[in-house]
């Protein structure tokens, strides 16, 4: 009697603990699985992806060919220094627009802000999240109170929100926002459900959009220095 | 004599329970692989997805060994004059700013993963996941320690990179990422791990019980960027 209670008791434990164990594996698989992976994702996700990967080919297609036809000329050029020194110089300004080197025009809009009485003043966060949103529609040059937006930008808040740096430069308010890009992109970007124009605006802030079809956003007023890259 | 009839009901109930759950999840995960597969459309665009990332990564390839010869090219030509040799650096040079072109250095790795903790009460379930404004915010505390190359889960943080939510993933440079969230940084590493420091965003996170760890490395490798910046409205003023 006493021996088959224990023998019936440790295979219950068993069977339990086997069940157990199956259990938490599956709970581990579900939860591994891996959602930016294609096999996860729905058909219309899917599309967008393809047209994604498709839009990714041909630039970086168009890049090649690009890359490829300098190469040409500069063989072809081999023996005219002054052709050579042209494409130099060509790619030197291409590299130097990507840098924000350079001073530029184009359309795009103006974005001036000010901080609203008797609430928190506008924050180097607001500021970060307004050019995040204008970069994420395709701005192609950014600068707030004439500090230029380059890759190493930081916008900060300075003793508790006191004022903000922006290129370790002081700026002050109004602020005022300068983006070149598709104008209606741009302003969609920071008005409507979500837009943080709009969102400061309903707070109490104010804030006026402005497009202009002309707009010339000056060149980094700094030294880009790097000691650590290789 | 009830006792043991009791014992045995209450055990059969479970095994039950239990056989039920597994059958329930054993179905659950059959289901949804089932249901992708027989959807003939979703399949052959999933080939298609794969077809263009082959290609994609072939041309990248390409790219690469083609930026390198032009590299070549432009020094063969330019290493008879002083200013044009000049000019070629600062090309090279600025490649390696601007994200055009691998680069190595010391800096730190910082790694955030979604918080495993459960929801309480006093815990919302939103903040133990990393979340795009995290991410930005922690981009934006590592340029302001000096870094001078940044990437998330290998993709380059150049000019016109922006962060967005997708969902429950990281949409960065027309690429959807989900967590862990791998960001490496080159730069002085003892200022980069100051971003470890009491008050800074790291420790903001980890109150919300988001998994953050900072490692310092004197080896980092940073990828050049994966697509190409293009101008569409923009044009250089005249001197």
């Amino acid at each position: 009697m006493k021996k088959g209670k224990i023998t019936m008791t440790i295979t219950i434990g068993i069977a339990c603990f086997a069940l157990v164990t199956v259990m938490m594996m599956q709970f581990k698989v579900v939860n591994e699985t891996d959602i930016t992976a294609i096999e996860n994702m729905q058909e219309t996700e899917l599309k967008t992806e393809l047209a994604n990967w498709k839009t990714k080919y041909d630039e970086i297609n168009a890049q090649y060919e690009e890359t490829t036809q300098k190469i040409e000329e500069y063989k072809n050029d081999e023996e005219s220094d002054n052709e050579a020194s042209k494409l130099v110089q060509e790619e030197l300004e291409q590299t130097n627009t990507l840098l924000g080197l350079t001073d530029v025009h184009g359309e795009g809009i103006v974005i001036t802000l000010k901080s609203g009485k008797d609430i928190a003043a506008i924050s180097a966060d607001d500021l970060l999240i307004i050019v995040n949103a204008l970069k994420f529609a395709g701005a192609e040059a950014i600068s707030i109170n004439d500090q230029r937006i380059i890759n190493t930008t930081d916008i900060v808040d300075i003793g508790e929100g006191a004022f903000i740096k922006v290129n370790g430069q002081r700026i002050l308010e109004p602020y005022v926002i300068k983006v070149i890009g598709n104008q209606s992109h741009m302003e969609s970007a920071v008005t409507g459900n979500g837009g943080k124009v709009d969102e400061l605006q309903t707070l109490g802030h104010t804030a006026t959009i402005e497009k202009d079809n002309d707009i010339t956003i000056g060149k980094y007023n700094g030294e880009i220095e790097t000691k650590y890259i290789e | 004599m009830t006792n043991k009839k009791a014992i045995s009901i209450i055990l059969g109930v479970m095994c039950f329970a239990l056989t039920l759950g597994i059958f329930v999840q054993v179905r659950t995960i059959r289901n949804t692989d089932s249901t992708i597969s027989q959807n003939q459309e979703a399949n052959e665009l999933r080939d298609e997805i794969l077809k263009y990332k082959e290609r994609y990564d072939n041309k990248f390839k390409e790219l690469e060994q083609a930026e390198e010869q032009l590299e070549q090219e432009r020094e063969k030509a330019t290493q008879n004059d002083t200013e044009l040799e000049q000019a070629q650096q600062k090309i090279t040079e600025g490649n390696k700013i601007t994200g055009m072109t691998e680069v190595t250095g010391p800096g730190v790795t910082i790694t955030l993963t979604d918080g495993k903790g459960i929801a309480t009460s006093t815990l919302n379930p939103s903040d133990l996941i990393v979340h795009d404004l995290d991410v930005l915010s922690v981009i934006n505390e590592l340029i302001n320690a000096g870094a001078e190359a940044i990437s998330i889960n290998d993709q380059r943080w150049v000019l016109t990179t922006a962060i967005s939510c997708r969902g429950n993933t990281i949409d960065i440079n027309g690429q959807r990422i989900g967590a862990p969230f791998v960001i490496k940084a080159i730069g002085l590493p003892e200022y980069l791990a100051g971003l470890e420091r009491v008050g800074g965003y790291l420790e903001y996170m980890k109150q919300d019980g988001v998994g953050v760890k900072l490692e310092k490395s004197n080896n980092i490798t940073i990828p050049k960027y994966s697509g190409v910046i293009n101008f569409e409205y923009l044009k250089n003023v005249e001197e």
